[in-house]
This record gives C-alpha cells, structure tokens and sequence, in this order.
C-alpha cells in the first residue's frame, strides 16, 4: 500500500469517528499503520494474536468506542474462532479491514501456491461464518466504502470485513 | 480457598459502577447469580476474556472494568497477556480463578507446571501475584480495585462443583445477555457512544 489509500483510508476512518486502531501487523497493510502510529488522533494497539485482536475490537466496540480491527486475510482464518463467537453469537459490529493476500496483484514475496490457499479458502471462510464483506480494490471509491461498511456494520450488530486488494493495495 | 467464597468476596467489593467481563462455565454461572443485574458480559469463550476486557476498558477509560477469567481460558490464549501488558489499561483488574483442571472435564489438568502469574510478569505485567489464603486474597483484591494501574491477580482454589449460589445463567439467551449489557451501559453518563 503505498500513501494514497493509506491517506485516504485515515480520512474515512476520521470520517466514520474512529479513533481506536487494533492490529496483527502485515506486509501489505504496513505503511497505514505507520501513519495511524504517526497521527495524534488514533490510539493504535498492537495485539499478539488475530483471537485476540477480534476479542479485544469486539471488546471496545459493544462499549461504544469505534474501533477498527486491520489484519489480513490469514488473520481472519486465525481469528475465525473469536470471529464467529463475536458475530452470529454475540452480534457485535466488529469492524474489519484485511488485505485480501493472494488475490491477483500479489507480489509480496510469499510462493504464490501458498497464497492461493487463502484467496481459495477466505470468501467461502467468511461465508460460512456469515460474517458480510466486501472487496475495496478502487481508490476512487475506497473512502466511501469504508464508510458505507462501516455503517452497515454499527446499525446491523454485525461484523463486517472490506477485503483490500487491487489497486488499493498493490 | 473455596471458589464459591472468592467470588462472593469480590462481588462484595465490587459496586454497581464497576463493569466485569467473565470467561465461561464456573466463573460465569456464579457471577451471574451473585452480579444479579449490575453491568456484566457473562460466558466469553475460551480464551476470549482478557483482550476482550482490555477492549471495554479503553473504551471506559475512568471506570473500573474487571476480567474474572478461568486457568483453563487463561492458557488457551496467552498471547492476549502479552497485548495486555503492552496497553496496560489503568483501569483494568484481571482477577484468574485457578482450580488447576478444566472444570467441566472432571481431572484433565490446566496449567500443570506452569506458573500462571509469573508468565503474566514474564509477559511483562508488572503487578502480578498468586494468592493462596482468603487473607492474601482479599488483601490484594482491595489494593488491585483501588489501583490505578493495571493488575493481575491469580488465586488458587479449589474445584468447587457445588455452585451454591442459584442463578438463571443458561437460560438465558446470549443475544439477551448481551443486549442487557449494551443498555445498562447505554445508561452511564461516560458512555463513548450513540445512545
């Protein structure tokens, strides 16, 4: 990702008065949170696992703190447990953006094979645990995507991810 | 130490103001039936508790939030100990009942020779302690809710099967659970959201 999306990114996320930034950090998704480390208005939390990044998102979010979980789609996979738990169990809107690994564009430096069984496995994964998504691969409507994923999110208690790729990411 | 008598100890000492997050099975079936309707999130899966606690507590950031966590949970997700450390919320209390075993699973031991607290300070959580009579317990359990500073307290008890106290937990629905929670705290004046 290069400064573009990530600016416009932060924009919506200040748009949508999100200010609580959890993340597992990613190749593809790096240079965002560095800027979100860089700008006052965010507190970014770093956590050690995806569960625990979706536990604790979850946490703030049912409490009414906006917050965002940044991870990629790996991390979903990881992550299914406390997804599945939070969403069609719980019903908190736990507000996901995940780099959309293996998709076409990707050339970050994992074998192509091994990134293949994420963009095989990830939609039909999100599917299964009934979780709404999105792909977000324009710049030109990237910001306000997040802000319509973002309210479908609050106003449904449910999670939603934006898959990111394209030329949003790549 | 009696589970059942650590966990009265610590709703006596927690008022109506204080939100507490549980784990599942024993914790969440006699704080339901002792917490009665005061602001809590009952039954967190495995693992869940912590980080999910640590969530609410930025969130609230001038009111006490308290983690009342299991040994078996505790261990199937450590690294949450390591992002717990790392934010340390001022406001946050982890409290872990230790029975040593999987408390639905009859012997199957938890932690075996694993030294819970000292993995949290491992973890880098600088208050922690494990706490072996009702004196040391209450003793820290005042201190930590009375603390501005995250802590992180292990005590050890007993399996404890009896669940003297009654309560409506399993039947209540999740979703409901969760609603109760949501509008009780909709209702305080520090509330980050939309009401």
């Amino acid at each position: 990702m290069d400064a573009e999306p990530a600016r416009l990114i932060i924009e919506a996320l200040k748009e949508e008065k999100i200010d609580l930034y959890v993340t597992l950090p990613e190749e593809p998704t790096v240079s965002l949170t560095q800027a979100v480390q860089a700008d006052p208005y965010f507190q970014c939390v770093t956590v050690a696992s995806e569960d625990g990044g979706v536990a604790l998102t979850a946490g703030a979010a049912i409490a009414g703190r906006r917050a965002v979980f940044v991870t990629g789609i790996a991390g979903l996979l990881k992550g299914g447990l406390a997804l599945m738990h939070m969403g069609p169990q719980y019903g908190i809107p736990v507000f996901i953006l995940a780099s959309y690994r293996g998709d076409f564009g990707d050339r970050s430096g994992i074998s192509g094979s091994k990134l293949q069984v994420f963009r095989q496995v990830g939609e039909p994964f999100l599917q299964a645990l009934r979780i709404p998504y999105q792909i977000a691969g324009e710049r030109r409507t990237l910001k306000r995507t997040i802000r319509d994923a973002h309210f479908m999110c609050r106003t449904s208690d449910m999670p939603a991810a934006l898959l990111l790729t394209g030329e949003v990411l790549w | 130490m009696k589970h059942s008598a650590c966990i009265k100890l610590l709703s006596d000492l927690i008022d109506g103001e204080t939100l507490t997050i549980t784990n599942l099975s024993t914790n969440a079936r006699m704080w339901s039936a002792l917490h009665g309707e005061r602001p809590s999130f009952y039954g967190l899966n495995m693992g869940l508790c912590l980080p999910f606690a640590v969530g609410v507590a930025l969130a609230f950031p001038k009111r006490r939030v308290v983690a009342i966590d299991g040994d078996g949970s505790l261990i199937i997700e450590t690294s949450s100990l390591i992002t717990a450390a790392d934010v340390r919320p001022a406001n946050l209390t982890a409290v872990v009942f230790d029975n040593g075993v999987y408390s639905e699973m009859g012997e199957t031991p938890t932690a075996r020779r694993t030294d819970l607290a000292k993995m949290a300070g491992g973890a880098g959580i600088a208050h922690t302690a494990t706490l072996r009579t009702m004196e040391e317990y209450e003793k820290a359990l005042r201190a930590a809710l009375a603390a501005k500073e995250f802590r992180f307290l292990v005590a050890k008890v007993e399996r404890d099967d009896t669940l003297p106290f009654a309560g409506n937990y399993i039947k209540r629905s999740e979703r409901g659970m969760k609603e109760s929670f949501v509008d009780a705290l909709k209702r305080l004046p520090d509330y980050p959201g939309e009401r």
